[in-house]
């Protein structure tokens, strides 16, 4: 629950800030995007899943335990990616943000390449991958890593 | 906003008292555990520990978990094991074994550790019997041996780090204790103690990097004077002992940039060893280290190695450290006269008088010899332990790692596959000095016959049939170790000539059991047209297998026990006829033959339950021995008879007991000791 001096805050962000329009916007674009995600993301997860019923050596195997690895971050990175994308629109849409330090656009930026490029570097570098070390698609995790701390450092900045 | 920093305050000590109470719920959780003995506070027994480049397996199982995982499943792994309740294959809670040399030993847990009470191996009589007071100790039994076919139990002496040997061993398969001495093939006698053998000879090739740090080279003193600060970098045959020391290639890997140039580029990284990269001369010598009989070169390098351990790493030249037992190439160098000074019986009980190894676990020995070794002149053509195994099961192999720990064979060499990765080809493609070469006129009539896709017209055997497996014929199960034969890893072709000589059981014999050498001869004469030599009469007229069982040494009787409950051969020839002879066995003199003739009888038609202790008492055993003839003769008399005067029969069906006697009276009756 908001203080009553809080909703000054709020009033100033709607003024200064993005406009009602926009954070309407914005929070859809990021409800939207997180509700697909974890859509798309738990469905990985119920195949990951099906591939452990059906006891598929390509993924259960020890000599394949990079690629388990690998995927597993991919959903897990996914799914939390999603539902982060869901509080950040929650978030915009409550326009409990500090509009001075906000720069929302930035942020949407910033988080959809996390949701991009995290499980997306995982997920590929389980496809080829050499003994212990992933293939060259989990080069795109740290970058995906560094797109997800500076969102989170603009938003922690702006609450 | 003073209201908000008070939800953040208490939410921050919120999580903070949730993280203190995750911590103390694990250091409880690792208090309330069994607190686990560090190596470094071990003083009883050999330690093990990262040493002078050496990592352990631990270092290499992130980069390499398929890998680790395999060598992680295999036998390598447990040949040592520091003893715990999870790593003993056979029950020690509050159990009692009768199977021993005089009182009972008593074994128990007390929390992770295990303890036995028996009679003092060191106190044992020489005269066959328990000393008339024997010392009973009580001792922690701290390491294990093997746990593939047997598991040996070693006990912490008391003195340094030397160990003892409990007086029985675990067989496996049987799931029973036996006494140690009837694990191995020696002439019956009294119990011996191993005391210090740990220390001095197996840490050699069951650890990685083992030292055995005696005062003196072992056997050079008593071991009850010696103290001994044996060491090793990890028990098992680990990582480190195939591939060399990894320190410099786990710390130089750290780099990820480097592994993904080494992963992008294929080149070799050279830091490690990988055996299977190495010419197949050196890459066999990894295995022959330890796969093989060798001596010392002199005894400055056995003090030496008794110091700092042997000098071989993987890689290197086998043969510049240490001297490879090859009768036939250097049975004159001073160090195999030193050895034969020390042990005259050595060479004649470890090797086939041709020279082929007739102990198992010496599988190098019979490599270096064999025409696809010695004579090749490609590498890509050579011989080499690899041709049919693998230390890391094939990524494609549909096997459980269970299944194909138990030969560690390649998923490719399970069939002939292995042998026509080189003689699939003719002459045409083989080099000039390749075509010369006389191994290689078989190889034109193997080729020829594969290109026909006509196998039996060089095996003269049905296509599917068991005659047509390359290694039935070419490496046939003439080697003896742990009361088992296996094959030959001397490739060879099967000769009546070199059964003559030598007295080793042929592979037309060992499968024909039913039929006599001269049968052999004159096969072997009409197919490959190498003259049949000259035969003594009962090579004319008596199952080769028969002359062999009845006549031959301890070594000889045993491969036939087992060659006649060996499946292709009972095909091959028939049951009905076997089992007095295999009864015969039953009251050998040696524990071994016994063993291997009980396990053949219970493959036989109407056996299959048949009780019979193989170191029971010489009155039991002969007991049972008539038990089972008369089992023979019951079941014989509704079944077809077979009467050949070539399995001692007479026409009315009896027993031809005189020659059977008589044969008896010829056996070779020396004492056999095996180096298993």
């Amino acid at each position: 629950m908001l203080g009553a001096g809080d909703w000054g805050l709020v009033a100033s962000y709607r003024g200064a800030g993005i406009g009602t329009e926009l954070q309407t916007n914005y929070a859809q674009r990021h409800l939207r995007f997180g509700w697909w995600s974890l859509l798309l993301f738990a469905t990985l997860g119920l195949t990951l899943e099906t591939l452990h019923g059906l006891k598929v050596r390509a993924y259960l195997d020890v000599s394949n335990e990079t690629r388990r690895l690998m995927w597993t971050l991919a959903h897990a990175h996914g799914t939390l990616l999603g539902l982060v994308h869901v509080a950040f629109g929650l978030t915009v849409k409550s326009a409990a943000l500090d509009p001075r330090a906000l720069n929302v656009r930035a942020i949407s930026s910033a988080l959809i390449a996390a949701s991009v490029l995290l499980p997306g570097g995982f997920f590929l570098g389980g496809i080829a991958f050499y003994g212990g070390d992933p293939g060259l698609g989990v080069l795109l995790v740290p970058f995906g890593a560094m797109s997800l701390i500076a969102a989170v450092f603009m938003i922690a900045r702006a609450t | 906003m003073r209201r908000l920093a008070g939800v953040r305050n208490r939410e921050i000590r919120g999580v903070a008292a949730a993280l203190a109470l995750v911590a103390a719920a694990a250091l409880a959780a690792a208090v309330a555990r069994e607190r686990v003995e560090r190596e470094g506070t071990v003083t009883d027994r050999p330690a093990q520990g990262a040493r002078d480049g050496y990592e352990s397996s631990s270092a290499c199982r992130a980069c390499h978990p398929s890998e680790y995982a395999s060598w992680h499943a295999s036998f390598h792994r447990t040949m040592t094991q520091i003893a715990s309740p999870e790593t003993v294959a056979a029950s020690f809670d509050n159990v009692s074994v009768s199977d021993v040399v005089g009182e009972f030993m008593r074994l128990e847990i007390r929390g992770q550790q295990l303890w036995a009470e028996f009679d003092d191996p060191d106190r044992v009589g020489a005269g066959g019997g328990v000393e008339p007071r024997v010392a009973r100790i009580r001792r922690r039994v701290v390491m294990t041996t093997g746990s593939h076919n047997q598991q040996i139990y070693w006990y912490a002496t008391g003195n340094s780090r030397v160990l003892g040997q409990l007086p029985a061993i675990w067989l496996t398969a049987d799931r029973r204790w036996i006494p140690r001495r009837a694990a191995v093939m020696r002439p019956p006698g009294p119990p011996h103690a191993e005391t210090g053998a740990w220390n001095g000879i197996c840490v050699a090739c069951h650890t990685t990097d083992g030292r055995p740090r005696l005062d003196a080279p072992f056997g050079s003193r008593p071991i009850a004077d010696q103290i001994a600060d044996t060491t090793s970098a990890e028990f098992g045959i680990a990582c480190e002992a195939c591939h060399g020391p990894g320190g410099d290639h786990a710390r130089a890997n750290a780099r990820p940039l480097r592994r993904y140039w080494l992963h992008l580029t294929g080149r070799a990284d050279p830091t490690i060893v990988r055996p299977d990269r190495l010419d197949p001369r050196r890459s066999s010598q990894v295995c022959g280290q330890c796969h093989s009989f060798w001596e010392f070169a002199d005894a400055a390098s056995e003090r030496r190695a008794n110091s700092f351990g042997l000098p071989y790493r993987p890689g290197d030249d086998l043969t510049a450290t240490r001297l490879v037992v090859q009768p036939t190439v250097n049975l004159e160098s001073a160090a195999m006269k030193a050895l034969l000074a020390d042990d005259p019986a050595f060479v004649r009980d470890t090797f086939w008088s041709d020279g082929m190894v007739r102990a198992t676990g010496r599988e190098y020995n019979g490599l270096i010899d064999s025409p696809c070794f010695r004579k090749a002149t490609d590498p890509k053509r050579t011989l080499s332990c690899f041709s049919c195994h693998t230390m890391h099961e094939d990524a494609g192999d549909a096997r459980p790692l269970e299944e194909w720990r138990d030969d560690q064979l390649a998923a490719a060499a399970r069939d002939n596959s292995a042998c026509l990765q080189c003689h699939d080809r003719g002459p045409e493609r083989a080099a000039p000095q390749e075509r010369a070469a006389p191994q290689h006129v078989a190889d034109v009539d193997v080729a020829r016959a594969f290109q026909a896709r006509d196998l039996s017209a060089h095996t003269h055997h049905r296509a599917d049939s068991s005659g047509s497996v390359c290694y039935n014929c070419h490496m046939p199960y003439t080697t003896y170790g742990l009361l088992k034969t296996i094959r030959s890893h001397q490739i060879s072709s099967p000769s009546v000539k070199e059964t003559l000589e030598t007295g080793r059981m042929n592979a037309c014999n060992l499968c024909h059991v039913d039929q006599t050498l001269a049968w052999t001869a004159e096969a072997i004469n009409k197919w490959y047209g190498r003259p049949a030599p000259p035969l003594a009469p009962d090579d004319e007229s008596v199952a080769a297998s028969l002359v062999t069982l009845l006549k031959g040494d301890a070594g000889q009787r045993a491969i036939v026990a087992q060659s006649l409950g060996w499946a292709p051969a009972q095909r091959a020839s028939g049951t009905s006829w076997m089992a007095p002879y295999l009864a015969l066995l039953l009251d050998d003199p040696y524990d071994a033959v016994r063993y291997i003739a009980l396990r053949s009888l219970i493959t036989l038609p109407g056996f299959e339950t048949f009780q019979f202790d193989f170191i029971a008492p010489p009155q039991t055993r002969a007991a049972l021995r008539v038990r089972a003839l008369q089992t023979w003769r019951d079941a014989r008399a509704s079944s077809s008879r077979r009467v050949d005067a070539a399995l001692l029969f007479n026409p009315d069906g009896t027993f031809n007991a005189p020659a059977v006697d008589r044969l008896m009276r010829e056996r070779n009756t020396r004492r056999v000791v095996y180096r298993e």
